[in-house]
């Protein structure tokens, strides 16, 4: 146990005659909590949550790491203190930036640390009293909030510290122990929301899908706002001067202490500060009284300990075959019948509903999309009337649109060799199959008809519509090139069957990483210097229209003996 | 003879759903009760009850004459369980897990800690004592488990199939624990699927389908009653909806075209 556990050990055990009068066993409490404080010192934290599951180095010190983190991003922060020139407008910027960041963290905490399902299996049949467990779950939360809370607004209270001294600090800390309160009926709310509109089953993907959305977000933020203000503007920021920032709690809450700090008391910060108090108070009472009691139980039901078998359909219906019209065309068009169409249904499948490859995939894809279109906004020079076929920026626009597209396509495909399921690969080695190279070559072909065909479908529409015919032969180069791109990077690193790793770290090097990454730039550049020369252009593409059927015909062909073929158990 | 473990009139819904209805079971101490049943007759959903997992059952239990209603802690203390699936803080050592076990049960830490030892030694685990569980078989955490059930010394021991991936020598210093602990006085609530496993080391067999017992008696009564068979044959006798010879001869029949 380090210093750190120790010291909030110590600091929430400090009332434990209060907690005797309440009937609580504070020697079981002290242990459960120990316990607790032990072991999220050994989980990696939402921050390390992609961490390798095979590092043979165990976890330690997780709780360090995360604060130093925490710390870091607390300073990022203070940027809100240079914004503006009034205290609301820097508190508003502030308080958003807090709230958002706190709800962002303790969305994936909730299930993963704070709420551990185990413990109804472990805890409960042991003699220990419900209101010694629930204290013991309350003061764990209180601990691992303030874990993040504590170093998250620490510059800013060194800042003012020094600005303002004890009194902005004391009034501020006031602020940020109310905003927290807000941030966690906030996640709560979202729970039980989601809860109510969906089974626990799907619970988990959601959750999912919001934690990808809001690392979107946050990059997107940190890409565009600095951007999109410039510095004169950023210097004369106000906020307050519309109605509708009343609908917004930050705002409150930097009114609030703009009140407390200097003494302003107009009527604006009068219900600002009756708000921040209220508001998280009543929040908190109705997760109380209403929220908690379903809340565990529902909870526990997400582990799946409580449900057995999915139900059975009614009246004994056969459940429709999974494989959709859509899919079962493409599989035909863009896969040979056996080991390879297996493969590629498998892959699209799997893709579309494990949780673990969306996690890995979609987060980088939002990233970017955020780029291109950070790309669009600040480059003020582009606009639709130039986009006519033939003048410079459009061409540039064009290549860097195409080429761009083949990121999310590699990434993609560089993922499909890993599984948390990895186990499940001995299907491939206990199967007759002759040529194992047709079943990456099935999986890439998935990918590219997942990740590539709507992509291309619509940049073709897009570029046809809005330069004309005249661009379908670079059209054709482009598109070659990119499958030509993605197969040659499949059959240089694809070197083991779909699903059948677990995601080493070792592997994703950095050197490879950005080697993987500089083809298509590079190509880009060639295609951008031949651009206008139409025969150049086609006799291009049906070059690389015949290396791509070349190189994914030897994916196909790749016996046994390529592939690293070790079963991991 | 006063029971040790009372069911009356057991019941537990499920929603619309019933899972038990109404079970009546008198245990004695010493006895061995193999608890036996289908795949969604029951039979978790009665050992939750007893050991405090489930508490919004309908009916009365009563454990060496207190009621889990009223004092479910003292009924806690009385009982070791060991449930099905390697459910533990896998992060944690083994002897930090029992520790910990220990601490929730209010043991003395140098009773804790030199028992804990011991049979951690007894399983041939001495050495993982201070090692992460996260790296160990299924086997190893198993064992752990059964030790988590045991380290308290407590009078009634519910198994909820504790021999779920260990292996075959561990299996015997198992069975042969079990006989032990129950000639020591020690009863011992024992789920399981594996009848043969069943049918040596229980006393008495309670047999449940549906929410019901269809069946209560030594192995020998049973026989009696249905015919001088295995356990196996006398549980799907009584089990299965058709005759599972049937069902073999679809499989093969699947062959044919």
């Amino acid at each position: 146990m380090n210093i750190v556990n120790r010291f909030f050990l110590n600091m929430v055990m400090l009332p434990t005659s209060i907690y005797e009068r309440m009937g609580v066993d504070t020697t079981q409490l002290k242990s459960i909590l120990k316990i607790k404080l032990a072991m999220d010192d050994r989980r990696p934290s939402s921050f390390q949550q992609n961490r390798a599951q095979k590092n043979k180095k165990p976890i330690k010190l997780a709780t360090l790491g995360t604060m130093v983190l925490t710390l870091l991003m607390g300073s990022f922060f203070l940027f809100s203190f240079f914004v503006g020139n009034d205290d609301v407008t820097k508190g508003t910027i502030y308080f958003s930036m807090y709230i958002f960041m706190l709800a962002a963290t303790l969305i994936s905490d909730f299930t993963s640390v704070l709420i551990d399902v185990r413990d109804n299996m472990i805890i409960l049949p042991k003699p220990v009293s419900d209101r010694t467990f629930l204290l013991s779950r309350l003061l764990h939360i209180v601990v691992h909030i303030s874990k993040l809370i504590l170093p998250m607004t620490l510059p800013a209270m060194i800042l003012i510290g020094i600005n303002r001294g004890i009194g902005g600090v004391s009034s501020f800390a006031f602020l940020v122990f109310l905003a927290t309160l807000f941030t966690i009926f906030l996640i709560n709310a979202l729970y039980i929301f989601i809860l109510r509109v969906t089974t626990p089953e799907r619970f988990k993907t959601i959750i999912s899908y919001f934690q990808i959305f809001i690392a979107i977000m946050f990059y997107a933020s940190y890409q565009l706002v600095p951007r999109l203000i410039n510095k004169a503007v950023i210097e004369n920021f106000r906020v307050g001067q519309s109605t509708w920032i009343w609908l917004t709690p930050p705002y409150w809450f930097a009114n609030a202490w703009n009140l407390l700090n200097n003494a302003d008391f107009s009527m604006g910060a009068i219900i600002s500060m009756v708000l921040s108090i209220a508001i998280p108070i009543a929040s908190i009472w109705v997760v109380i009284k209403y929220f908690a009691p379903n809340f565990n139980r529902k909870l526990s039901m997400i582990s799946g300990s409580e449900g057995g078998a999915a139900p059975l359909p009614k009246n004994g219906k056969i459940i429709r075959s999974t494989t959709s019209i859509y899919l079962s065309l493409v599989s035909k068009w863009f896969s040979r019948k056996g080991a390879e169409r297996m493969a590629f249904l498998l892959t699209y499948k799997i893709t579309s509903r494990s949780r673990e490859f969306k996690m890995k995939v979609y987060p980088s894809m939002g990233y970017l999309v955020v780029y291109l279109v950070m790309i669009f906004f600040t480059n003020k020079k582009i606009s639709v009337s130039d986009l006519s076929y033939g003048n410079t920026s459009s061409k540039i626009l064009f290549i860097s649109l195409i080429y761009f597209s083949s990121f999310i396509l590699i990434m993609a495909s560089g993922q499909i060799q890993y599984s948390d399921k990895f186990k499940a690969a001995w299907i491939y080695f206990t199967t007759p199959i002759k040529e194992p190279g047709m079943l990456i070559s099935g999986a890439i072909r998935a990918m590219i008809v997942k990740f590539y065909l709507p992509l291309i479908s619509t940049i073709t529409i897009l570029s046809i519509v809005f330069m004309g015919p005249a661009i379908i032969p670079n059209l054709v180069l482009g598109c070659a090139n990119q499958l030509f791109i993605t197969a040659m990077v499949g059959y240089i690193s694809i070197r083991e069957l779909p699903f059948s790793h677990a995601q080493d770290q070792v592997k994703i090097n950095f050197i490879r990483g950005l080697f993987t990454f500089l083809i298509p730039v590079s190509v880009a550049g060639l295609h951008y210097l031949v651009y206008s020369f139409m025969p150049v252009v086609i006799i291009l593409s049906v070059l690389v229209i015949i290396a791509y059927w070349m190189v994914m015909d030897s994916i196909r062909k790749k016996s046994w003996v390529n592939i690293i073929t070790t079963y991991e158990d | 003879m006063e029971p040790i473990i009372q069911l009356k009139n057991l019941v537990k819904h499920y929603g619309e759903k019933q899972v038990l209805k109404g079970i009546d079971l008198d245990i004695y101490p010493g006895q061995v009760i193999g608890y036996i049943g289908p795949n969604g007759a029951g039979k978790s959903t009665t050992v939750k009850i007893l050991c405090g997992l489930i508490s919004d059952y309908e009916g009365t239990v009563i454990v060496e004459g207190i009621d889990l209603k009223t004092d479910p802690l003292a009924v806690k203390r009385k009982v070791g369980y060991v449930p099905e699936l390697a459910e533990l803080y896998d992060v944690l050592t083994p002897a930090e897990f029992l520790g910990f076990m220990a601490e929730l049960y209010g043991m003395p830490k140098e009773v804790a800690d030199e028992r804990m030892q011991k049979m951690l030694a007894a399983f041939g685990l001495d050495t993982n004592l201070h090692q992460r569980m996260d790296t160990f078989s299924k086997g190893m955490r198993q064992k752990v488990l059964i030790i988590s059930g045991l380290l308290h010394n407590p009078d009634i021991i519910i198994l909820d199939e504790p021999l779920s991936g260990l292996d075959a020598n561990s299996v015997i210093i198992v069975k042969d624990l079990i006989s032990k602990l129950a000639k020591d006085g020690k009863t011992i609530f024992y789920c399981s699927h594996m009848m043969d496993v069943v049918e040596k080391v229980s006393d008495r067999i309670v047999l449940i389908n549906d929410g019901s017992v269809i069946a209560d008696g030594s192995f020998e009564e049973l026989q009696n009653q249905q015919g001088n068979q295995s356990l196996e044959k006398i549980f799907a006798h009584m089990t299965a909806k058709g005759s599972l010879n049937d069902a073999a001869d679809q499989l093969m029949r699947a062959f044919e075209n």
